[in-house]
């Protein structure tokens, strides 16, 4: 095994960088994440306005979330980086047994006029905890240069 | 009972939210000022600035300048909207400045511009 062998850029094998930020759920904190998410963006190339669908997709996600959380909880949002598209999965640890993500308002609606794909995610809890509520969201860089 | 010592739970209280300022320009015109990020937490500070927008009864020119806003949230946009409506219901048009793309583009994507007059400069909106 030799120097070379280390990877030269954040890309892993299978061509997919991770970034995981953790605040706890708290809407005071998504500023930071969408910082994060726009930031992500803009190196990956994306074009302005897929930056700006992405950065506010994301705020839209962690806002609906940070609203079902249990008090004192965490907000996970894990950005998975690919050549031309990131992945975004974003999840809370809901306070109430029946608790899902509302797919139903107009929130919900430019969520899905921003991504590309999103998806409701539901876990349910064991032993008397919420279920682990997320939104996963797919946006891709925009117009592929020719 | 939570522990009336414990650390507060909002670490950015002193965050720059919204900052907003209604001036008149010109008789029956009336400006709104907009600076800062609106999301899930400013929407309520824009909601109130945008009612005393509207009670300017006299005014038949309510212009809203958006050139200082660095991001919109779908909260934002819904705020937006429902002051729209309500100027609909006096028969006037609220007119928007966007100077950036932060804001055109929510616009934009969720049709909601047309609900708008939009000026690129809040020069052309209150003339």
């Amino acid at each position: 095994m030799s120097d070379l062998d280390f990877p030269t850029s954040a890309e892993t094998l299978d061509g997919v960088s991770t970034v995981e930020v953790r605040t706890s759920a708290n809407a005071a904190l998504i500023p930071t994440i969408r910082a994060v998410a726009s930031d992500l963006a803009a190196r990956a190339d994306f074009d302005l306005d897929a930056i700006s669908d992405l950065r506010m997709a994301v705020d839209e996600a962690c806002a609906t979330l940070v609203d079902v959380a249990a008090p004192s909880s965490s907000l996970r949002c894990t950005f998975l980086v690919r050549r031309e598209r990131i992945e975004v999965r974003a999840e809370v640890n809901a306070g109430q047994p029946d608790a899902a993500v509302s797919t139903d308002t107009f929130g919900w609606r430019v969520l899905q006029t921003l991504a590309d794909d999103v998806q409701a995610l539901r876990t349910p809890g064991v032993d008397g905890n919420g279920p682990t509520v997320g939104i996963r969201l797919d946006k891709h860089a925009g117009d592929a240069p020719r | 009972m939570s522990d009336p010592v414990a650390p507060c739970s909002r670490p950015t209280a002193d965050a720059p939210p919204l900052r907003t300022s209604i001036t008149l320009p010109q008789p029956g015109t009336v400006l709104l000022d907009v600076h800062g990020e609106v999301d899930t937490l400013t929407a309520p500070p824009l909601e109130q600035a945008l009612s005393d927008l509207l009670a300017e009864q006299e005014a038949d020119r309510l212009v809203v300048d958006l050139s200082g806003v660095t991001f919109l949230a779908s909260s934002g946009l819904a705020v937006l909207i429902r002051a729209a409506h309500r100027a609909a219901d006096r028969r006037l048009r609220l007119r928007l400045v966007t100077a950036s793309r932060a804001v055109r583009r929510p616009l934009q994507i969720t049709g909601s511009e047309q609900l708008f007059d939009m000026y690129e400069d809040v020069s052309a909106a209150v003339d």
